[in-house]
């Protein structure tokens, strides 16, 4: 009987995704969170890629598959809010200049969150190549064979970019 | 920074991110204060640059509910889908039903229909039916046409009927 309940969860479209979820929620909210900086933003991003990928869940079963998908998806959607806010960002700046800094999520005390700002800023002016690169690369879990996998672009190459896009911001943040 | 140590930017960012100097820079080290201590200035931005650009990503944690708020949103979101889904197979299925129910009830009809007696003798006459005869379908004044000179001919030669003879 339990083997009958077992066997109809799995076919079930919704088995086994909370699972996938508790395995891939914290490098997901990482992506999303490394390219917004908002934990708001980040939280909002990362529960649409599940939602994408629960849709899609039939032909995503397995982890490896799942992880990979659901890695790009939350990149792509994470750059795809990010253009926003920086359309709306230009828009709004033409008419009002004045706007209250955003608050950094995680950064212990107010010397280290005006750091982390600007290195925030410093990153959003890296070339967008550079740029893809080291987000992902901050990322736990994500080394160069997987950041390579996400970009479609060798290890190696990988590692060059982080190295070139380290040297530029160590060069900026005096 | 001198003009002069410009020239040894790239070679005190590379010493201070991979902790490894060139033969030369290490030469110039010792008799340029400037460059060295823009070296320590370096190493010291490259550890607070460590400190810092893990904070980028890992800032913050997704929160503690977040795998139940994503499960209650994709069973709310596949909801209306699979009732959609339910409504679309339930509609197919009954149209297939009565387009089966007609078909077998024609073909019930049509095997136990039987032709009446009369309606078989008129079928019978039907297909022993000739044309009319073309005696029946001569017309007045046919014969004068048959008789009109061709171009060139006479109407003197055209024959008289009889009748008109008289």
């Amino acid at each position: 009987m339990n083997s009958l309940i077992a066997r109809a969860e799995e076919q079930a479209p919704e088995a086994g995704f909370g699972e996938r979820i508790a395995e891939n929620q914290r490098r997901v909210f990482q992506i999303a969170y490394s390219i917004l900086g908002n934990a708001a933003d980040a939280e909002d991003v990362a529960q649409e890629a599940f939602l994408r990928a629960y849709q899609k869940f039939g032909s995503l079963r397995e982890a490896e598959k799942f992880r990979g998908w659901v890695n790009r998806i939350v990149f792509r959607l994470a750059l795809n809010r990010q253009r926003g806010h920086r359309r709306r960002l230009t828009r709004d700046t033409a008419w009002q200049r004045t706007e209250a800094p955003t608050m950094v999520d995680g950064a212990k005390g107010a010397e280290q969150q005006v750091l982390l700002e600007r290195l925030r800023r410093e990153i959003e002016r890296l070339p967008e190549k550079l740029r893809s690169v080291l987000q992902l690369s901050l990322v736990e879990e994500m080394d160069a064979a997987n950041v390579g996998a996400m970009l479609g672009i060798p290890a190696g190459t990988v590692r060059s970019r982080l190295h070139t896009a380290r040297k530029l911001l160590l060069e900026v943040m005096k | 920074m001198k003009d002069a140590c410009e020239k040894w930017k790239d070679q005190l960012l590379e010493a201070a991110l991979t902790g490894a100097t060139t033969k030369d820079l290490e030469e110039h080290l010792r008799t340029c204060t400037i460059c060295s201590r823009e070296l320590d200035a370096v190493r010291a931005r490259k550890v607070q640059l460590d400190e810092l650009l893990p904070l980028v990503a890992r800032g913050a944690e997704p929160p503690a509910d977040f795998q139940a708020q994503v499960l209650a949103a994709s069973e709310a979101a596949s909801g209306p889908n699979r009732a959609r889904q339910w409504r679309v197979w339930t509609l197919a299925g009954a149209t297939a039903a009565i387009v089966v129910l007609m078909i077998g009830a024609t073909m019930y009809w049509r095997a136990t229909q039987t032709i009446p007696e009369d309606e078989l003798a008129a079928a019978q006459k039907l297909t022993e039916w000739r044309a009319p005869s073309d005696a029946l379908l001569t017309t007045p004044g046919q014969e004068i046409l048959r008789t009109m000179p061709r171009l060139g001919e006479s109407y003197l030669n055209v024959p008289v009927k009889k009748n008109e003879e008289e």
